[in-house]
C-alpha cells in the first residue's frame, strides 16, 4: 500500500531559495542544496523546486542547482516553473530532476503533455494546475502564476491532463495559497475522486491538522508544504508524526 | 572494482552514480553493451521505456549481455532495468535479456503509474540486502511490473491497490528491484552499499 507523502516546496531564483508574498519583497532564505538535504534528513518524502526566476540568466542557474542537488539528495526531486517544451523537460531530467511539472505551457498547448509522456514516461510528468473559485462557484484554471484567467474548469482540465499523459496532478488553490487557513478540501476531493492519478494538494497549509485533513478528508495522495516550514511554524518531523498519529500510512 | 552503468540514453543518473561511488569502486557509464560487460559488475538503471531500452541494446548487445550475466557477472537491474532482465514486455519493443523467465505486464490497478513510497513484504526467505539496509518502504515510479514464472525468485513483494507484484527478484548473482533504491533515502543508499559489499565479497 502506498504511503501518503509530504512534499517540501522551495522557491528558487538566481541559485538561492527565496520567499516572499506575491513575488514582492523576496527574502533570501538559503542554499537550495543545503535546505533540500536538510528536509530529507528530517523525513520529507520529496522535494520540489519551483523556479520563480524573472530573467533568463536566473533561469539558467536552476539546472546547475538541480545537478548539485541530485548528487546529494536521495529522494525524488521535481522541478517546475517556466517549463515550456519537451526539450525543456529533457534538460531538467538530464540535470537531475526525477519529475518535471508543467503549468501555463500545457494550457497553451496540451499536446506537450503527450509528447513528454511518450518520450520520458508518464511517471515524470506532473500537471500543475492553479485553481480559483469563480463567481458561479466553479473552480476555474488560472495560468501565469495566477495572473491569467482561462476558460477551463479545474476538474475537467485535471482529467484531460491525465488522459493526455500526466502521471500526477499538483493542484494549488489560489484562494488558499499563503492564507494558512487550511487546504481547499472540496477542491482536492473533487479532483482526486475524478482522476486516475495521484493528486498533490497545495495551498493553505497552516498547521499539522490541515495536512492530515487534506490527506484524510480531501483524499489527496500527497500534501505540499512550504511557508510553514521556512518560517519554522512547524517541522517536517512534527507533520509526519501528526500524519502517523491520525492513522495514515506514512514512511 | 570497475562498475558499469549501462545508459539507454534516458535521463538522470546523478543520484545513482553518487550511491555507487565508494572507496575502491570506479564507476563508468557505458552506451556499448560489449564495453559494459567488461566491468566487474553491471547496473541496469531505471529511467525510460522498455522499447527504447531494448532498442539501445540491439540484437548483438542483448546476446553479449545475456551470456555475461548468465556466466555470473554481478548485475543489479533497477525498475526498468529489472524488467529488461525478463523475456518481454507488454509495453512493446524487442525481447528482453531473458535472464529471468516471465513477462512484464501493466499494473492491474486504477491508478497507473504507481508513484510513491510502498511497503516491502517478505518473499521467499530473508533477503540479505534488505536485512542489511533496513529498507522497509521504498520509492516506486512504474506503470509495468514483472510476472516471473518461478515465485521462488521473488525475495520481496509489494501491493498497489489489489495487485501484488515482485518488488525484488534474485537469480544467481543477478538482482532486480522494481523500486528505486537511489531515491529511497538513507535506507535506499544503504541498500546500494550492501549490494556493493556483496559484489566485492
Amino acid at each position: 500500500m502506498l504511503t501518503r507523502r509530504l512534499i517540501v516546496c522551495l522557491d528558487v531564483t538566481g541559485g538561492r531559495v527565496v520567499k516572499g508574498v506575491n513575488f514582492v519583497g523576496l527574502r533570501d532564505v538559503g542554499d537550495p542544496v543545503a535546505l533540500a538535504t536538510r528536509y530529507e534528513a528530517e523525513g520529507a518524502d520529496e522535494i520540489t523546486f519551483l523556479d520563480i526566476s524573472a530573467s533568463a540568466e536566473d533561469r539558467a542557474t536552476l539546472l546547475d542547482v538541480a545537478r548539485r542537488t541530485a548528487e546529494r539528495l536521495f529522494i525524488p526531486l521535481t522541478i517546475g516553473g517556466g517549463v515550456r517544451t519537451a526539450d525543456d523537460v529533457a534538460r531538467a531530467l538530464r540535470a537531475g530532476a526525477d519529475k518535471v511539472s508543467l503549468n501555463s505551457a500545457m494550457v497553451a498547448d496540451p499536446s506537450v503533455l503527450t509528447a513528454c509522456a511518450d518520450r520520458f514516461g508518464a511517471q515524470c510528468v506532473v500537471a500543475s494546475i492553479d485553481a480559483k473559485l469563480d463567481e458561479q462557484g466553479r473552480w476555474r484554471v488560472w495560468t501565469h502564476g495566477g495572473r491569467t484567467r482561462t476558460a477551463l474548469e479545474a476538474v475537467a482540465w485535471a482529467q484531460e491532463c491525465v488522459e493526455r499523459g500526466a502521471g500526477e496532478v499538483l493542484l494549488t488553490s489560489i484562494d488558499r495559497d499563503g492564507a494558512r487557513t487550511g487546504y481547499d478540501l472540496a477542491l482536492m476531493h473533487a479532483v482526486s475522486s475524478r482522476v486516475a492519478a495521484p493528486v498533490i494538494a497545495s495551498g493553505g497549509a497552516g498547521n499539522a491538522q490541515h495536512v492530515v485533513d487534506v490527506l484524510a478528508e480531501g483524499h489527496a495522495d500527497a500534501a505540499l508544504v512550504a511557508g510553514i516550514l521556512h518560517d519554522t511554524v512547524t517541522t517536517v518531523g512534527a507533520l509526519k508524526d501528526a500524519m502517523r498519529a491520525s492513522g495514515l500510512v506514512v514512511r | 572494482m570497475k562498475l558499469s552503468i549501462f545508459d539507454y540514453g534516458a535521463g538522470n543518473l546523478h543520484s545513482l552514480i553518487k550511491t555507487l561511488e565508494r572507496p575502491g569502486v570506479t564507476v563508468q557509464v557505458d552506451t556499448d553493451p560489449a564495453v559494459a560487460v567488461t566491468a566487474d559488475a553491471l547496473v541496469l538503471p531505471g529511467v525510460g521505456a522498455f522499447p527504447a531500452a531494448t532498442r539501445a541494446l540491439g540484437n548483438e548487445g542483448r546476446a553479449v549481455m545475456q551470456s555475461a550475466i548468465r556466466a555470473g557477472l554481478p548485475t543489479l537491474g533497477i525498475c526498468l532495468g529489472m524488467q529488461v532482465l525478463f523475456d518481454a514486455s507488454d509495453e512493446g519493443g524487442d525481447e528482453g535479456l531473458g535472464i529471468i523467465t516471465g513477462r512484464v505486464e501493466r499494473l492491474h490497478a486504477a491508478r497507473v503509474p504507481q508513484i510513491g513510497w510502498n511497503q516491502l513484504e517478505p518473499g521467499a526467505g530473508n533477503d540479505t540486502l534488505l536485512d542489511a539496509s533496513g529498507l522497509r518502504i521504498a520509492y516506486f515510479a512504474n506503470s509495468f511490473v514483472c510476472r516471473p514464472a518461478d515465485h521462488h525468485t521473488v525475495t520481496a513483494w509489494s501491493t498497489h491497490e489489489q495487485d501484488r507484484f515482485p518488488a525484488m527478484v534474485r537469480v544467481g548473482r543477478c538482482t532486480g528491484v522494481q523500486f528505486h533504491p537511489e531515491k529511497s533515502s538513507t535506507a535506499g543508499v544503504s541498500f546500494m552499499h550492501a549490494w556493493l559489499r556483496e559484489v566485492q565479497a
